[in-house]
């Protein structure tokens, strides 16, 4: 991104009240944030700040802020913590939780020159693909209110879309950063597993999750990649390589084969196919033999781990608990039954089903055997070719309600994201246009720390395929000068 | 029926780590509730675990401590459970791949030796706390996130006495490790078990789970009921229901917590929060660095380096701390068995009664080494150094300078004395003209003249040697104790009580011992054999400690009867076995005046003088103390006879012979005869009496009130248990049982089994010690009825015979302060 627009969105903060305001009201007809609050600057907390050993210098935006200058808007995902700010998770549970610690990746962040000014919405504990499963109410389509923005990360992808904020932080366990992303036309990276670190994270499966960045612009999301990614000690599942792949790229697969795809997607997936062949990659159709068994597994496991995940939340501590209870176990009982929503409860069942004694083998341990077949297939595909390219999502962003895709119809369809969680390779969702009033988005996968080749190749394939707004949203980086009317 | 217990234990224990095992915060609680927390041991939403890896390394280090194999990588698991002191409701552990698998810890209790598996090893955080007040329930989350290392052992143990020792031997192992303090009562060491009962031959029973055990005492009081209670189920053809009780320490019962119905499925599922732990060459190296020299070879190795018995070695290496000392002391010059016997005795009783330990104590290593030092180099003799530790305890400063400022130095410049001596010598020439021609009496003026010259600072042994020396002459004392030898026989032939003094006289002028002999006779008491009382003894006791204090003898001879010659003799060995001077009792069928009392008195005078440390050279006795009878010498343990002594005396008395030549084709078969020879010359030559400093009176009632508490009981085909427990009833709690062979005896459950007895004894904290009425070592292993006896209590005597326990056992009630069935057991098994 540009150094001017950096500069127009530092602007924005020197006038927090002005800048809250004018969030608020873009905020009434999206509902992409739960919380808004641009006043407070959080100091820089040490922990995990400088962890990041071997990570190299930690960029900021374009320019460091200098001292006084004002830092460039983030918007978090409400179930990223950051200090004094709440935590809801978009759960009753964590309704009035305000959170006493920074996650890495926040602190990392605010020490380079990012603040957040709020906590957007989000499928409940980040479980759903369209933000209608919130506690706070579902989040809207800039491109279309009556469409869904996509989920878990909603509230985020919407955000950006919609000119609030140039970038936002999501969560991507199965594809909460780059569904939403697609649906909303803004570019989202889920990086390699681990290459961000999770404290901070409120945990919904372990093993498949990580930070996620979604921007309007390529630049942006590589800034905010560089600044808060490395090693933490906090997280030790966190990974770093002094040797990543090679940014180049010169051999393109694209998945091939029965897709499943709406005409917009099919539209889409086929500009981006020109748009390759147009920048002299080489490309090849492939297919995958696994692929068919990702969303199976992929809920295995999440629901699995989840189960565990969240049997913290009893009322004991923090969050929604009743006024009296006989005992400690009815305590827990009523907080869990009142503080959890019904798709939260569904998958908290099916993991504490799926990972009962004497049925183990026939579940848990049988996904994590495609699990490992999944992983195998994607190694021996990316020591051919450099990227593979692939749909985000069947679909262009559908109603809300459950009309066009129900509960179960939407988890079919994260056959092409849960891929690359389960891989625990990086991949990035780049927008390709317009089709028919909504937006597009293909995603694109390389190897383990292939994070800059994703960027790079982004990067040429967007002087291809512009980004565009939805109508009406200029970003508020461009409002006018302070003293004329806000409407 | 015979049934089977089988005991597995799973012991937790707090690794001392400086923080806690997934998170920075210090693991320390007793402070103010909620203070040492933080996001991640809170769980709060988002936080991480992140490992300790020096709670990793003291888990090897157990592990590796109690012979497991080490696990090359190791994963964590999450345990799934609800309860409020959890929060995170999950428990993160270790399940597939725990640290350390496969390892062992040798016990022994009650001389059944047992190898103990210990299945895993496995590191894992523990809980909070939740407490109850009023109708609230409050959390403390300070101990939630410390390092918990779970050992779980097969069901190897078969009682709640073994439980308790393997708890014990582990407790010892930690703290020698430095990873934990060991405390159950804290519960820095907890404990859990599993107990099932089956008849005989049919492998493990239903498992029913015992939690809430809190201390030692508890594990085994638990354990026992438990193992009472599914006997007696199924006894009544009950079944037993898979359960987890929890033990109720004010009623001494177990009550049920959970069915296994309803209890959890933990759905274990690795930990994804975490990788693998690979414990790499450095790892392991780091954890080869933190192993010290483990109890079992420190004690082996104090017994050969330092030359100390067992039962020392065993108590210095009780605690690293203790044994650390003794070697600092050592090196600082202290002579180890001193310094071993000090601080068994005195010294511990010391911190005892100060309540402290010896590490803080007043008495550092240097101190006691100057104390020791002082006394071997006789510049303070017995009692004054007893009084000088108390000082060093009292006043804190160095035994050096408490001497010096309270006089208490003898003088122990041999030169000086050496003129003293010769000074009463010359001003006293009738005296030492008496004592030259033959008569001991002067010799008691001679040293109070001495005395007084130096204001009774003379080193007595000192002025003992140099006036032998200076007369040429040596002293054996002759304490008169009763028997036919010290009697005459009455005109009508009846033998009666008497006094010693003609038989002195037949020996004094004999030639065939030493010219240079002086006899200094005491009288203890005119009475037969079978006459004896616990006030006999306690005079006889104080008369020996008296000379062996003073050193004023070279030798002691006991002049006693036959009938409880054993019993003296063997009461002697356990008391004064490890003296520097002989003592040698005898004792003759015949009185005094015959031929052959007069023989055995002589051979005793023989062995008592025959110089060097004790009797035992002379009769391959295993300490100081030895018997002559019937021209043969014998060891002062195991006695029996092996005949009734003839009362015609031959006159042409053949020379002494030992045991080993009289063979039964000899013409006549010895009187008495050694039970179980090689295990007795291999018995312990100690002095349990050493530094007890008893008046006659307080030995006397002590005495009393041991042999009321005692009985020896033989076990006869009808028995009753009935009988015994009538005497428990009465008071009884030392039973000195004699079993068939080699330890058996009808254990049934009916009025003619000892069964009911030993359960009642063992309620009633009676003890049963076991020997055999015939030549049996009773160990209890060759028979099930013996291992039954084993398991309700009885403790098996090995090798010694009726008279030697029983003298053991009054030797250990005279000088021990506790009476506890266990503890007196285990002072009994220590002396051995």
């Amino acid at each position: 991104m540009s150094t001017t627009s950096i500069r127009s969105w530092r602007a924005v903060l020197s006038d927090p009240d002005r800048y809250g305001a004018a969030l608020a009201d873009r905020n009434r007809a999206l509902n992409a944030f739960l919380e808004i609050d641009a006043k407070r600057r959080p100091a820089a907390s040490p922990a995990g700040a400088g962890e990041a050993a071997g990570a190299g210098e930690a960029a900021g935006p374009g320019e460091a802020a200098g001292p006084g200058e004002a830092a460039v808007p983030i918007a978090v995902k409400d179930n990223i913590a950051v200090r004094g700010y709440q935590l809801t998770c978009a759960s009753r549970m964590l309704e009035n939780f305000v959170c006493p610690y920074d996650a890495t990746i926040v602190s990392r962040l605010i020490a380079a020159g990012y603040q957040p000014v709020g906590k957007t919405n989000l499928d409940e504990f980040g479980m759903g693909s369209s933000t209608d499963n919130s506690a706070g109410g579902p989040t809207s389509n800039p491109w279309d209110t009556d469409r869904v923005a996509g989920g878990s990360s909603g509230g985020s992808a919407a955000a950006v879309a919609a000119g609030m904020v140039p970038v936002a932080l999501g969560t991507d366990t199965g594809g909460s950063v780059r569904q939403p992303a697609a649906f909303c036309g803004v570019y989202g990276l889920k990086p390699t597993y681990g290459a961000l670190s999770r404290y901070g994270l409120v945990a919904y499966a372990s093993s498949l999750e990580v930070a996620g960045i979604l921007a309007d612009s390529v630049d942006l999301i590589s800034d905010v990649y560089t600044a808060a990614a490395g090693i933490d000690a906090m997280d030790q599942t966190s990974t770093w390589t002094a040797s990543p792949p090679s940014s180049e790229t010169r051999t393109v697969a694209f998945l091939s084969g029965d897709l499943g795809l709406d005409q917009r997607t099919t539209a889409g997936y086929a500009r981006m196919r020109d748009a390759v062949a147009s920048r002299g990659y080489a490309h090849t159709d492939v297919e995958l033999s696994t692929s068919d068994y990702a969303v199976p597994a992929y809920y295995t496991i999440a629901t699995a781990e989840a189960s565990a995940n969240l049997a913290r939340f009893n009322g004991v501590r923090y969050g929604e608990r009743p006024l009296y209870a006989e005992n400690p176990e009815s305590l827990v009982r009523a907080a869990r039954s009142a503080g959890f929503g019904s798709e939260v409860k569904l998958r908290i069942l099916l993991g504490t089903y799926v990972l009962r004694s004497g049925f183990q083998e026939q579940y848990y341990q049988r996904a994590q055997k495609i699990r490992t077949a999944i992983r195998n297939e994607f190694d021996s595909l990316f020591a051919t070719y450099d990227l593979l390219v692939l749909p985000v999502f069947p679909t262009a962003a559908f109603r809300h309600g459950a009309d066009e895709l129900d509960a179960f119809q939407q988890k079919v369809a994260d056959k092409f994201t849960t891929l690359a969680n389960l891989a625990a390779l990086p991949a990035l969702s780049i927008p390709t246009g317009v089709f028919d009033g909504l937006p597009v988005g293909i995603q694109v996968m390389g190897p383990p720390h292939s994070e800059a080749r994703l960027i790079e190749f982004a990067r040429v394939i967007a002087t291809e395929l512009p980004f565009e707004r939805p109508p009406g949203y200029e970003p508020l980086s461009t409002l006018p000068p302070s003293g004329s009317e806000v409407a | 029926m015979s049934y089977r217990s089988f005991v597995g234990l799973e012991i937790h224990i707090q690794l001392a780590t400086r923080t806690k095992v997934f998170c920075g915060c210090r693991a320390r609680f007793g402070e103010e509730p909620n203070t040492n927390i933080c996001p991640v041991c809170a769980g709060y939403p988002g936080a991480l675990p992140a490992l300790n890896e020096e709670a990793m390394r003291l888990g090897y280090v157990v592990a590796r401590a109690l012979n497991c194999d080490l696990s090359p990588a190791c994963e964590f698991e999450r345990k799934n459970y609800f309860y409020p002191d959890l929060p995170k409701n999950y428990q993160i552990s270790q399940f597939t791949r725990p640290l350390g698998t496969d390892g062992f810890i040798d016990l022994e209790f009650r001389r059944n030796k047992r190898r103990v598996k210990i299945r895993e090893c496995h590191l894992e955080e523990d809980a909070g706390k939740m407490i109850h007040a009023g109708d609230q329930s409050l959390l403390d989350y300070n101990r939630a996130g410390t390092p918990l290392l779970e050992i779980v052992t097969d069901p190897d143990l078969e009682i709640g006495e073994e439980a308790e020792v393997l708890l014990q031997e582990f407790r010892r192992l930690v703290r020698y490790l430095g990873v934990c303090d060991g405390n159950m009562e804290e519960g820095s060491l907890r404990c859990d078990a599993n107990v099932s009962v089956n008849l005989e031959g049919q492998g493990l029973g239903t498992k029913v789970e015992i939690k809430n055990m809190n201390s030692f005492r508890f594990v085994r009081k638990a354990l026992n009921y438990e193992i009472d209670r599914q006997r007696d189920i199924i006894e009544r053809g009950g079944t037993i229901v898979q359960e987890t009780r929890l033990w109720n320490e004010n009623r001494d019962v177990s009550e049920s917590m959970r069915v296994k119905e309803s209890s959890n499925d933990y759905r274990y599922f690795p930990e994804p929060d975490m990788p693998p732990f690979v414990a790499t060459p450095e790892f392991l190296t780091s954890v080869d660095d933190l192993i010290v020299e483990l109890p079992i070879a420190r004690t082996a190795r104090f017994i050969s380096d330092y030359r100390l018995t067992d039962a020392q070695a065993s108590f210095l290496c009780e605690e690293r701390q203790i044994a650390d000392y003794f070697e600092h002391a050592v090196r600082l010059g202290a002579s180890p068995a001193a310094a071993a016997v000090w601080l068994m005795g005195d010294v511990q009783k010391l911190l005892n009664r100060s309540g402290t330990r010896l590490s803080d104590s007043p008495l550092t290593p240097d101190r006691f080494a100057q104390l020791l030092t002082l006394l071997d180099a006789g510049r303070i003799h017995g009692k004054i150094a007893k009084q000088t530790l108390e000082a060093v305890f009292d006043d804190d400063s160095d035994p050096q300078e408490i001497i010096v400022a309270r006089s208490w130095e003898q003088i122990t410049d041999p030169a000086a004395i050496d003129a003293i001596v010769e000074d009463v010598l010359r001003s006293n020439p009738q005296a030492v003209a008496q004592l030259r021609a033959g008569d001991a009496r002067p010799k008691g003026f001679l040293v109070g003249r001495i005395m007084q010259a130096t204001n009774g600072r003379a080193e007595p042994r000192l002025v003992q040697d140099i006036l032998a020396r200076k007369l040429d002459v040596q002293f054996v004392q002759v304490l008169s104790f009763g028997g036919a030898i010290s009697g005459r026989r009455r005109d009508d032939g009846v033998i009666v009580a008497g006094e010693l003094s003609q038989l002195i006289e037949q020996v004094v002028r004999d030639a065939s011992l030493p010219a240079d002999i002086r006899y200094e006779a005491v009288e203890l008491g005119r009475f037969l054999s079978e006459e004896v009382t616990p006030n006999d003894w306690a005079g006889l006791i104080g008369a020996v400690d008296a000379h062996l204090s003073v050193g004023d003898a070279a030798g002691i001879v006991v002049t006693t009867g036959t009938d409880t010659l054993a019993y003296t003799a063997a009461l002697l060995h356990w008391l004064f076995g490890g003296a520097d001077v002989p003592i040698v009792l005898t004792a003759s069928a015949m009185t005094g005046d015959a031929p052959e009392s007069t023989h055995n008195f002589k051979e005793a005078v023989r062995i008592a003088m025959s110089g060097g440390a004790g009797g035992g050279a002379a009769v391959d006795s295993p300490g100081a103390v030895s018997v002559v009878f019937d021209r043969v010498a014998y060891p002062a343990l195991n006695l029996k006879f092996e005949r009734i002594p003839a009362r015609a005396a031959s006159t042409d008395a053949p020379s002494v012979v030992t045991p080993a030549a009289a063979t039964p084709a000899a013409a006549t078969p010895p009187a008495f005869r050694t039970w179980n020879p090689d295990a007795v010359r291999d018995a312990a030559g100690r002095s349990l009496y050493e530094l007890q400093s008893l008046t006659v009176d307080a030995i006397a009632e002590r005495l009393e009130a041991a042999v009321t508490k005692s009985f020896i009981a033989k076990v006869f085909p009808g028995m009753q248990a009935s009988s015994l427990t009538a005497l428990i009833d009465s008071g009884t709690r030392f039973f000195v049982l004699e079993l068939y062979d080699s330890g058996t005896a009808n254990v049934g459950e009916t009025p003619f089994g000892l069964r009911r007895a030993l359960e009642y004894g063992r309620r009633a904290g009676a003890l049963f010690l076991c020997t055999s009425q015939q030549e049996g070592n009773v160990d209890f292993s060759p028979y099930i009825t013996s291992h039954e006896l084993w398991r309700e209590g009885a403790v098996p005597m090995g090798p010694l015979t009726t008279e030697s326990v029983y003298g053991l056992l009054l030797a250990v009630l005279l000088t021990s302060d506790s009476w506890d069935p266990e503890a007196v057991s285990q002072a009994m098994e220590r002396a051995q």
